[in-house]
């Protein structure tokens, strides 16, 4: 059976055949064509306007640190609480389980700036949580862990799912056999688990991150706008866009540069470490 | 990869010219239907402190031409500037400064006379409990207030760094610099620095008298600024030189300079043009 399966799909392609890949590639190149239209569009205007020196502006350095900086602590965050969560996700069957994946789902799907909104209602200053902070001196609102709220709220999502279906696609049998052969319930899952899910838990975490750096609406919304505490990268360009479109043009590609360093170096990684488990 | 046979690369690339030719072709007719047909569609890029009175305009307007849809857009006279400057379709320009309007005038893009129509006061908006006991203009200096200003370039911010440079003499060196460091958030426009007093997260913002509106008024104090350091906010209209309808244009800066557009200016918080 299988050889002749084999043979059907060696035919010699037809006319309809040939025209359908046709189709498909001329999606493909269209679809990659739109997209790197805008970005040769700000490279352009970059080297048409000699814009470069606005990159080493202290508004453009302060932002990109601040959001190096929130994102690390964010991911620091979203990887410690939503590993173990993702897990349970994975693993365990409770009652309203349906429930629990929905509400991770929800932050996903909500535009940011209602998330901001509602993160605001929450902890701002006359917020559910924020008036019992308030009676502490703990002001949230305009501050940079205010940045991270909303990070950790807007990107933790996709990391939780992508890792739960990492976890969920490691078989049991493997774990228990490491089990049987006296390893811990937590060692299990650190020599294990963890290892077998790897490249879905950096994908997740990948999309998350990008997630936290582009975050815009909930933080603008939230946190507010001021530069070297809570303007991030995204939200000086807005800030920018007002008054030096020379500058936002300059942070575009400023972020555009580090995502794209980011995005390699994980994948050399992983290729790296999953190569090496092999 | 059999995928590709030579003879059909000219046939997959004709293909992909007849989608982006379809598609480009579909957007500008689309585009010019849409202007053309009915009675036309008037673009406005007001001053985010325009947005009550404008909209009330924008009511009349439509009575008085059945048939005419008003589009506008109310943002930071700095961002609307760039929209400009960036080839957006509008028909009508109203910042809240001349420097805007002198910027478009000199780059061609706003054509005839501009025309004053309005004047505005700035004032301090407190929340109504006022939890930084601020009373006066002297207060936003106090150590711990949290005030929130509009973005750099946005005319109310710029306004409100004028009166502190006039005040610094008053109050004494150090004035402006103390209030300056009090400053948390800086907000895209006017609007959105007034409602974080209104949400109450910020204990103080520089807004418009005309910002104080019946809606928020359960929720913020005004706290007026004295007059001698106080500035005057003008608003400038004019017909844009790519106007796709110059004559709708031409109306609407006839009614917002008019009796009733002076009667609804008034009616929300504006002065007349002196």
């Amino acid at each position: 059976m299988g050889r002749n399966k084999d043979q059907r799909l060696l035919r010699r392609p037809g006319l309809g055949d040939t025209l359908a890949s046709g189709l498909a590639v001329a999606a493909l190149a269209l679809l990659a064509g739109f997209i790197s239209l805008p970005f040769i569009s700000l490279l352009l205007w970059t080297v048409s306007e000699n814009s470069w020196r606005a990159m080493a502006s202290p508004v453009a350095i302060d932002a990109l640190l601040l959001s190096i900086k929130t994102t690390s602590v964010s991911m620091a965050i979203i990887l410690t609480v939503g590993t173990p969560a993702a897990y349970v996700l994975a693993r365990a069957e409770f009652p309203g389980k349906k429930i629990v994946e929905t509400l991770v789902d929800i932050p996903a799907v909500l535009p940011p700036s209602a998330a901001g909104i509602a993160l605001l209602l929450a902890f701002g200053r006359f917020g559910l949580v924020g008036q019992h902070l308030e009676v502490f001196g703990v002001t949230v609102t305009f501050t940079t862990a205010a940045v991270i709220i909303a990070e950790v709220f807007v990107a933790g999502h996709f990391y939780v799912r992508q890792a739960a279906v990492g976890f969920a696609g490691v078989r049991r049998d493997v774990e228990e056999a490491a089990m049987v052969d006296g390893a811990g319930r937590f060692s299990t899952f650190t020599k294990v688990t963890v290892p077998l899910a790897f490249p879905a838990l950096v994908a997740g975490a990948m999309m998350a991150w990008a997630r936290a750096l582009g975050e815009f609406g909930a933080t603008i919304v939230f946190a507010g706008s001021f530069r070297g505490i809570t303007q991030t990268v995204p939200l000086a360009i807005f800030a920018e866009f007002q008054g030096n479109i020379d500058a936002a043009v300059a942070l575009s590609v400023l972020v555009l540069g580090f995502a794209f360093v980011v995005i390699l170096t994980v994948r050399y990684l992983t290729a790296k470490t999953t190569n090496h488990g092999n | 990869m059999p995928f590709l046979h030579e003879g059909y690369r000219v046939l997959t690339a004709a293909v992909g010219l007849g989608v982006l030719a379809g598609l480009f072709g579909c957007g500008s007719s689309a585009s010019e239907g849409g202007d053309g047909g009915g009675g036309g569609a008037l673009t406005v890029l007001a001053a985010s402190s325009l947005t009550d009175a404008f909209g009330e305009l924008e009511v009349r307007f439509e009575e008085q031409n059945p048939g005419v849809e008003v589009r506008q857009s109310f943002e930071s006279s700095s961002t609307l500037l760039t929209q400009i400057q960036q080839g957006a379709p509008a028909d009508v320009f109203a910042p809240a400064s001349e420097e805007e309007m002198d910027t478009a005038m000199e780059e061609g893009l706003a054509g005839g006379e501009p025309e004053v129509f309005a004047e505005n006061r700035e004032v301090v908006m407190v929340p109504k409990d006022n939890p930084a006991g601020i009373e006066g203009l002297r207060d936003v200096a106090k150590p711990g207030v949290k005030l929130v200003l509009a973005e750099e370039g946005v005319p109310a911010a710029d306004y409100a760094l004028e009166i502190l440079g006039k005040a610094e003499e008053e109050y004494g060196v150090g004035f402006e610099k103390s209030v300056l460091s009090n400053v948390v958030s800086r907000e895209a426009d006017v609007r959105a620095s007034v409602n974080r007093v209104v949400v109450g997260d910020a204990d103080a913002t520089f807004g418009y008298a005309s910002d104080y509106t019946p809606d928020i008024r359960d929720r913020v104090q005004m706290v007026p600024i004295p007059p001698d350091l106080n500035i005057t906010a003008t608003y400038p209209v004019a017909v844009l030189e790519d106007a796709k309808e110059p004559d709708l244009a031409r109306e609407w800066v006839d009614l917002v300079t008019g009796e009733e557009g002076r009667r609804v200016l008034e009616k929300w918080g504006f002065e007349p043009a002196a």
